[in-house]
């Protein structure tokens, strides 16, 4: 089904006719969700003006989450269907990942250094989202740790399935133990126990971010394109010292 | 009677009583994987004081700790002088179940070295002051766990078969996998030490170690073949 997009050339044309829409939504969803939440929302009736924080701290932390899920999944078509584009987008989500979730963690920080008083607890969401950052680390430097490139796909893939495990407790964390961390507001069971006014900023920075990754993604799937395209010119000429 | 060559418990004990013969040589790899151990316990108390009552609080911690610590420079070598020599290469391409090799690699290991630096404890436990009684329930505790170590051990040398820098990568890919097993072990031995029943923990943990059992062979197997693959 995906092999039709597989064609570095059609690949390219496709995601340059859509980069323009892509970055240009992306910054339009974060504006809107920016002024809806610094400017139009609420403030927190015990925590004031510094709850605003949450519209940065909540967002980073569903990508983060979801970055790894589709870094399995892209890793889990690399092994099994041994797509060709695969190995490529797992390792230009890796590092995105990895920095929405230090982004998570340093928020995360921020507030709770006010709010809390403490700037770490280890409680099991925030150790959750450690090892999930540990996750995305261990596999950004399984990839690289070969020779070949090739040979630290395949390794850092399993990794990477094996640390599906993580998202569950990561989401499930604050129902099983008793946290520092507040409980879940958005996905719950029962439907949303946030106000409409804050969850609407919450949907457009989220969404936003989530485009803005996909814009990132793309660019990097494409400039890993073009580092192939060179090796293989450099293997079929005279210079193959410079691969 | 039909004596099969090919069945798995042959199977498992020849290559367990391989493993032996190949590792028992080895007294000197045991005797600095204790050392290595008694090092790291010793800087505890050299950096928190020897005051008692600090040591009594940390004392578990601080042995399980030495012992996850103390055998990292090890596990990377379960697999790895096989597949340089070639061994695990002809292994995995006859049809012998790789993953039953693998899975008496790990237990071979288990009850090579972890059990013995695990019944040397008495040691670490007198050097942090920790009272005798609890001993057994340590021990207990650090062998159930132990089993499920040297199971993600092997899940972490196939990781990084041929790896280049892989021995210095190995810590940040196996310690988020053994931290149940960690807060499982402490809990255990600290719920002694208060007075509480130990059992929730500990079936916790022997739960974990079989789940480990039975899917860590099946992982190592699969990178065991991505490795010869290369």
């Amino acid at each position: 089904m995906f092999d039709w997009l597989a064609n570095p050339n059609r690949f390219k044309r496709i995601t340059n006719k859509l980069e323009p829409f892509l970055i240009v939504i992306s910054v339009i969803l974060i504006t809107l969700g920016l002024y809806f939440g610094l400017f139009d929302s609420p403030k927190d009736y015990q925590q004031g003006d510094a709850v605003r924080i949450m519209y940065v701290h909540v967002p980073s932390a569903w990508l983060a989450s979801l970055l790894f899920l589709s870094l399995a999944i892209s890793c889990v078509f690399y092994l099994a269907w041994k797509h060709p584009l695969a190995d490529i987008i797992s390792s230009s989500i890796a590092p995105i990942g990895a920095m929405f979730s230090l982004l998570t963690l340093i928020t995360g920080s921020l507030w709770g250094k006010p709010m809390w008083g403490t700037w770490w607890v280890w409680d099991a969401r925030l150790t959750s989202m450690l090892v999930l950052l540990f996750f995305y680390l261990g596999y950004i430097l399984l990839s690289n740790a070969f020779e070949r490139k090739i040979d630290g796909s395949k390794s850092a893939s399993v990794l990477a399935i094996i640390g599906v495990i993580n998202l569950p407790i990561i989401k499930f964390s604050v129902d099983w133990w008793h946290t520092l961390h507040q409980p879940s507001s958005i996905l719950r069971f029962d439907g949303p126990s946030i106000d409409n006014q804050m969850l609407l900023p919450l949907i457009l920075m989220i969404t936003g971010f989530s485009i803005f990754s996909l814009y990132i993604i793309t660019i990097n799937v494409k400039t890993k394109l073009i580092e192939k395209k060179c090796e293989a010119l450099l293997l079929k000429s005279n210079l193959r010292e410079f691969v | 009677m039909k004596t099969s060559h090919s069945s798995w418990t042959y199977i498992f004990i020849a290559h367990m009583k391989r493993d032996f013969l190949t590792n028992s040589r080895s007294l000197i790899d045991l005797i600095s994987i204790i050392g290595f151990m008694l090092l790291i316990i010793l800087l505890f108390p050299l950096g928190i004081g020897p005051d008692k009552e600090k040591l009594g609080i940390v004392s578990n911690a601080i042995i399980w700790i030495g012992l996850i610590i103390a055998i990292l420079p090890s596990l990377e070598k379960i697999l790895q002088k096989d597949y340089e020599s070639g061994w695990l290469d002809q292994i995995a391409t006859t049809d012998v179940p790789l993953e039953i090799v693998l899975l008496s690699k790990s237990i071979s290991y288990w009850l090579i070295v972890l059990i013995p630096t695990i019944l040397s404890s008495p040691l670490f436990a007198i050097l942090l002051s920790m009272e005798l009684k609890y001993l057994p329930w340590l021990i207990l505790s650090m062998s159930i766990g132990g089993l499920g170590i040297s199971l993600i051990g092997l899940n972490g040398s196939a990781l990084i078969l041929g790896a280049k820098r892989g021995n210095i990568l190995l810590p940040i890919l196996i310690i988020p996998l053994m931290i149940p097993i960690l807060i499982f072990g402490v809990g255990i031995n600290e719920a002694v030490k208060i007075g509480e029943s130990p059992f929730g923990n500990l079936f916790l943990l022997m739960a974990l170690t079989l789940i480990y059992l039975v899917i860590s062979p099946f992982i190592s197997a699969l990178l065991v073949r991505i490795a010869i693959g290369r």
